[in-house]
């Protein structure tokens, strides 16, 4: 008898797991299901799937159809999938209390599943979500990477951010409904710990570790570096993220009314929050002294990084997730230098990547200007207003001898470095609008460059803006060749310069802002 | 008529009782806590950190008025003679000096060189909350549930998140102190606040005729759905 | 005998169902049954009446007054019961103060009667015992009876009852009939019930609903009546039965139209109820 017993037991007993499980998964299915019917849910995944959309399909800048994927991972964390977050974060908690709030308590407690399973299918709820979020991610990078233009790498643990971060939110959402059984604590709740995360990055002066803590870590930085470089703890973060979630759902499983407490339960409540507090202890190390000094070379020595290329008659130099890009810097190079005259018009330049690289992501990311004879900073952005900035460098080395020279002109020869920069663009007039910081075409005005700016007086902003709008380009262009020699020399009056466009001189003197 | 002659300290006693004191008191207690958060940090108080704490705070309260007009015992009380209208108010009205308390205080605790302008920041934190009453009595109004303050505060909390996301620049109602459009913008809360109070009075008197066109599919009595 | 409630044309929709489709009644003092299968309107029916929903179409009074008006209605009301099929209650009221609290938005206002008035309902529900206990802490039959003490609360005229005896045990069942009958007595009582004993012991009129519209006004006898001849027994399952299923003496009972010749039996009130409800081509649960 006893060993018909024991030669039957073990089967049954799988049986019923696999019968257990499966109930289990069918109940996740169904509140999945009835999670997408609550309003918020629905509107906040239309808004998420609908804002990634239309920011794809209509780039705002002209930089959009040049992404770096070292950026573009990040940018898919913050945005309405926070939303999204919030919406489950509340639905999961009002599912989680249903029974309860409907009094139907006392009579599902006595169910085949036990309270704990049904935790777990909740939970498992928002698996679907989390996963739709993960294709929405996958979706947007991947189209990003497929632009003509994209470069860098992408990290998958800055990738996991987004659809872990909603998988944490629907089971912080349990969490609280089975530690606070109200229907009104969870949105309460999410104020609060909203305004505690901001008390805490202010109150420890946004240091490293906890400025990690919280679960999506933005930067508030307009910096691209090369993806060695970023320095961001994206792999402790997402174990951090996968700790908290199971920490959150063992603890939901473990906690409340009909909670489980046996002791499988409870190695894993241990267990997870072992794995959460390793990744928050590897998140918060900072910065390591390796990447510190390869932050160091990539800003003070770049050559030693990067490879050069050579398109015509010029070299360029890019660090290596750049190099496909060398081609698209060499275009801008010949537009400029085709309206050059003189010696400028054969000049070999040499273009070379820059970072500041030493500050990381949050710092100040501005270059020197480089006082080598003939060499051009390009930098890590490309499109949009890039083009014209990196124009004008180009222009003011052909000038000036060299970038640095370039950015200290003040006389007339800022006309002809601003006619080489936009004049052979395909609509001059936007490009001279866009390079000026404060897009006129008047009055006096800093003109952007990858360095140190260039200033315009009003008076050449008036010569500039008549060459580029009243002035054919083909005599413009002969005419700046063949004076090319006085139109560069130093000390060249700005009237000087108009009378040789065929434009009306400027009625100021004064050919330096500030002299 | 009736409606008047109607309150008597009973009902006002009666009514007390069952207004929802545990949700209005962990949105008034969690609201102030937000906005004392700062007081343990020693530096120099932050004006805009101040603002947008006021602005969460009365977002908490909101989100605990929400649950003001639940109801457990809707389908019962349904056909008795004291008007709805007269009820609601009634629950109104009792938290009213709760609220006008909890605000003095919440301004209270932010440090005075941090603190916004009174009457502009208090418009905002009335809007809000006559939003979220206004959103409750449509509920109350459009549906059979006796309790629709969980969906309530989700659609308020759903909305405070899209809408500073969604609002064209020139329409922006969260601008800080110093915002050439911080009058305009605050002409803006005043109608949202005006909006708010014509729905609420809109959807106090139980309806006489029906209309259709706003009714849900689904027959009355059957509340709920099936589930764990 | 003058009608407590007299209504006629009473029709309202939700969404494509007609959930009443131009409904006439009238009621007369003493308890009158509603029967119906789920889905027929009943509970529709017993809150158009208890001025929960206004009907799109259709006018109704009670006792003379026209709830379509604010005054009316709040007439109508004053003069009204109602024990809704799925009563919500405040969990931290004991007994006495949830029906306290009732009897306040009702507008009893004097405070001396009205808790006289309360412990009196209380009493008349047997529940007298335990008024001080809390919601919570009471059984689903004594929940259900605190309802009806809230219905009762103020002495209505006319009591509307949705389906009072559901989920209680025939002892409680037995103990909910006596009231209901007690409560009938000089009262205009519509009951809403499943059960077709409760119609058969209790009323003296009943109404049969299906897909929003009456098929059945009449007395119980006479809904009985509709069965005779049409109920026979056979010891195989009656292919021309209606309805038919095998009873504890192992022939079968049939309901129908019977062949030749049959053993015919006696009909019941359920039989005539399910004969009402297949002539009107309603689905009928064998």
């Amino acid at each position: 008898m006893s060993a018909v017993m024991e030669a039957t037991a073990p089967p049954v007993a799988t049986d019923e797991k696999r019968r257990g499980r499966a109930a289990v998964l069918a109940l996740a299915r169904f509140e999945a299901r009835e999670l997408l019917l609550q309003i918020p849910v629905a509107l906040t995944l239309v808004f998420y799937v609908g804002y990634t959309l239309y920011g794809l399909l209509f780039p705002e800048d002209g930089m959009d159809a040049y992404p770096a994927l070292q950026d573009v991972d990040r940018a898919t964390q913050s945005g309405p999938s926070v939303l999204l977050g919030i919406a489950l974060l509340v639905c999961v908690n009002r599912a989680a209390l249903r029974s309860r709030r409907r009094g139907t308590d006392r009579h599902f407690d006595v169910l085949v599943m036990e309270p704990w399973r049904r935790t777990v299918a909740h939970a498992l709820s928002v698996v679907p979500y989390a996963v739709g979020t993960a294709l929405v991610v996958l979706g947007a990078f991947t189209w990003q990477a497929l632009r003509p233009g994209a470069v860098g790498h992408g990290s998958v643990a800055e990738l996991a951010v987004a659809p872990l971060f909603v998988l944490f939110c629907g089971v912080l959402g349990l969490l609280i409904a089975r530690l606070f059984p109200a229907v009104f604590a969870a949105p309460v709740l999410v104020i609060l710990l909203f305004a505690v995360s901001v008390f805490v990055s202010a109150s420890t002066g946004d240091a490293e570790w906890s400025r990690w803590l919280s679960p999506i870590v933005s930067e508030n930085s307009n910096e691209t570096l090369p993806s060695d470089l970023i320095g961001r703890p994206a792999a402790w973060h997402a174990l951090y993220l996968v700790g908290l979630v199971l920490l959150f759902v063992t603890g939901a499983v473990f906690a409340g009314h009909g909670g489980r407490r046996t002791w499988p339960v409870k190695a894993a409540l241990a267990g997870t929050l072992v794995l959460t507090l390793t990744g928050a202890v590897g998140q918060g190390q900072g910065v390591s002294p390796e990447l510190t000094a390869a932050r160091e070379k990539a800003s003070t020595h770049p050559e030693k990084d990067q490879t050069c290329v050579r398109h015509g008659r010029s070299e360029y130099c890019a660090f290596p997730e750049w190099t496909v890009r060398t081609g698209t810097w060499a275009g801008v190079v010949d537009r400029v230098q085709n309206l050059a005259g003189g010696s400028a018009a054969e000049q070999p330049l040499v273009v070379r990547q820059r970072v500041e690289a030493r500050y990381g992501l949050d710092g100040d990311g501005t270059i020197e200007s480089s006082t080598t004879p003939h060499q051009v900073t390009v930098g890590t952005r490309w499109g949009g207003n890039r083009i014209p900035e990196f124009a004008s460098a180009v222009a003011s080395a052909l000038v000036a001898g060299d970038e640095a020279k370039g950015g200290e002109l003040c006389d007339g020869r800022v006309v002809t470095v601003m006619w080489l920069a936009v004049g052979g663009a395909s609509d001059p007039l936007s490009d001279f609008r866009h390079v000026r910081l404060d897009d006129s075409t008047s009055g006096s005005a800093i003109v952007l460059s990858p360095t140190s700016p260039l200033s315009m007086s009003a008076g050449q902003t008036d010569v500039v803006r008549e060459v580029l709008s009243s002035r054919p380009r083909a005599e413009v262009t002969s005419a700046v060749k063949s004076h090319w020699d006085e139109l560069t020399a130093p000390g060249v009056k700005t009237a000087d310069v108009a009378r040789v466009l065929g434009v009306e001189a400027p009625k100021e003197a004064d050919d330096c802002v500030g002299e | 008529m009736g409606a008047v002659r109607g309150v008597s300290g009973a009902l006002v006693g009666a009514v007390a009782r069952t207004v929802p004191w545990r949700a209005v008191g962990a949105g008034a207690v969690v609201g102030l806590l937000v906005v004392g958060l700062p007081r343990m940090l020693s530096g120099e108080p932050d004006p805009w950190l101040a603002l947008n704490l006021l602005r969460g705070a009365a977002l908490v309260f909101a989100l605990g008025l929400a649950f003001l007009l639940d109801d457990p015992a809707r389908e019962l009380t349904t056909p008795v003679t004291t008007p709805r209208r007269l009820r609601t108010s009634l629950r109104v009205a009792l938290v009213a000096p709760v609220a006008a308390l909890w605000w003095t205080a919440a301004l209270a605790l932010v440090p005075e060189e941090a603190r916004p302008p009174l009457g502009a920041i208090t418009l905002e934190a009335a809007a809000t909350v006559t939003l979220a009453l206004a959103a409750a009595a449509l509920a109350v109004r459009l549906t059979d549930e006796p309790e629709p303050g969980p969906s309530v505060a989700a659609a308020v909390l759903t909305t405070a998140c899209l809408t500073p996301l969604l609002l064209p620049f020139h329409w922006d109602l969260f601008v800080p102190v110093d915002d050439p459009r911080w009058d305009a913008a605050h002409q803006r809360w005043a109608g949202v606040l005006a909006g708010a109070v014509l729905v609420w009075a809109a959807c106090g008197p139980e309806p006489l005729r029906r209309r259709r066109v706003l009714r849900r599919d689904r027959p009355a009595g059957a509340l709920g759905r099936p589930g764990a | 005998m003058i009608p407590t409630v007299s209504a006629s044309g009473l029709s309202l929709r939700y969404g494509g169902t007609r959930a009443l489709d131009d409904v006439s009644l009238r009621l007369t003092p003493g308890v009158t049954g509603l029967l119906g299968p789920n889905g027929a309107g009943k509970t529709t029916l017993l809150r158009v009446l208890a001025t929960a929903v206004p009907a799109d179409r259709g006018a109704f009074t009670v006792l003379g007054h026209d709830p379509s008006t604010s005054r009316g209605r709040q007439e109508v009301r004053r003069a009204l019961g109602y024990l809704p099929q799925s009563p919500g209650f405040h969990p931290d009221f004991t007994a006495f103060e949830f029906v306290d609290y009732v009897a306040i938005l009702k507008e009893l206002t004097d405070r001396t009667a009205r808790h006289r008035e309360v412990r009196r309902v209380l009493e008349e529900v047997d529940l007298g015992d335990v008024r001080g206990r809390r919601i919570k802490k009471l059984s689903g039959g004594m929940r259900q009876r605190v309802a009806l003490a809230a219905a009762l609360v103020g002495d209505p005229g006319f009591l509307v009852l949705d389906e009072p005896t559901v989920g209680l045990d025939p002892e409680q069942r037995m103990r909910f009939r006596e009231l209901i009958a007690h409560a009938g007595e000089g009262r205009t009582v519509l009951l809403s019930t499943h059960q077709t004993e409760d119609v058969a012991m209790l009323c003296h009129r009943v109404l049969v609903m299906a897909a929003g519209t009456i098929r059945f006004d009449g007395t119980p006898a006479e809904l009985t009546e509709r069965a005779a001849g049409r109920v026979w027994s056979s010891t195989e399952r009656a292919p021309g039965a209606k309805a038919g299923w095998r009873t504890g003496t192992g022939t079968f009972r049939n309901v129908g139209d019977p062949p030749p010749g049959a053993d015919l039996l006696e009909p019941t009130l359920e039989d005539g109820y399910l004969l009402t409800l297949d002539g009107a081509g309603a689905e009928v649960a064998a």
